[in-house]
């Protein structure tokens, strides 16, 4: 079980959060072709290391929050909000 | 002429008395009847919201986490940019009306008077009966009166809020999963005994 630390409520439990997937794809414009698109919906890198995923605090604040997570160890490192910005460190 | 006051949420499972283990400290239960309203701000906003609610409630907004209270409402932040507003129960949408013509052009406002109701519990059992399926730390050294916490009891978005140092938490949840919500409270109070007033 995972604690993570949202910037509005403090550290909560995992349960309260609803994991939405990679944060760092970024969707086509209107004119991208469908290869484009078929990335944005469907092709991960499935790291194993550092990640910056979407967690959405469903049970809490409803905000969604951008976290920085070892996909091994589980550790989380940083947590911001929607607008912030996240460097995934070296490996 | 006024409509008929509607059924409380609870009336058909809150049967006042005593309930579970005999003891001298049971954990008390209230059912108190509030408007509430959720005010949502407009983007950019926010300072004159704060200043209109000054001006209308005589309450300055809480920040995360914290409530706010006034002699006749108080203001519970939710979520960045939201606020419940609770009064006690008055006119049929008086409290949103009130809330939409002060805080008009700077919020949106949603009367949740029927969509959500409050459990008021208190004595010295209800950390211990709260800590049973509540995952956050009521300890006061970590919670305490005018917090505020959204969070998910027996899988029921609850919204606590400490008034009091007795202490007394006000349970707030959708009025459609309070029964539920009321079931958990009686089994994890059975073995301190619960008193519904």
């Amino acid at each position: 079980m995972l604690r993570i630390p949202c910037p509005h409520c403090g550290a909560r439990d995992e349960a309260e959060f609803s994991y939405r997937g990679d944060a760092t794809v970024t969707r086509p414009g209107a004119d991208g072709d469908i290869a484009a698109f078929h990335d944005y919906l469907y092709t991960r890198t499935n790291p194993r290391g550092w990640q910056v995923e979407w967690w959405q605090h469903a049970a809490g604040c409803r905000a969604f929050l951008k976290v920085l997570r070892h996909t091994v160890t589980h550790e989380i490192r940083a947590v911001v909000t929607a607008t912030g910005t996240l460097e995934v460190p070296p490996a | 002429m006024s409509a008929p006051e509607p059924t409380h949420p609870l009336a058909a499972c809150a049967t006042p008395g005593r309930h579970g283990a005999p003891g001298d400290a049971p954990l008390r239960v209230t059912l108190p009847r509030r408007d509430m309203v959720q005010v949502m701000a407009r983007r950019g906003r926010e300072d004159a919201l704060a200043e209109a609610a000054r001006a209308a409630f005589g309450l300055a907004l809480p920040p995360a986490g914290q409530a706010a209270a006034a002699p006749d409402a108080t203001a519970v932040w939710i979520q960045p940019g939201h606020w419940l507003f609770a009064a006690p129960r008055g006119m049929e949408g008086a409290l949103a009306a009130r809330a939409a013509a002060a805080f008009a052009g700077l919020a949106a406002v949603a009367d949740q008077s029927h969509g959500r109701t409050t459990i008021a519990v208190s004595g010295p059992a209800a950390r211990r009966v709260l800590a049973r399926g509540c995952r956050l730390d009521l300890h006061p050294r970590a919670f305490g009166p005018g917090r505020a916490a959204a969070t998910q009891i027996a899988h029921v978005g609850c919204l606590i809020h400490q008034t009091d140092e007795a202490p007394v938490f006000e349970l707030t949840v959708f009025a459609t999963l309070a029964e539920p919500f009321f079931h958990w409270l009686m089994e994890a109070g059975a073995q301190d005994g619960v008193l519904i007033e």
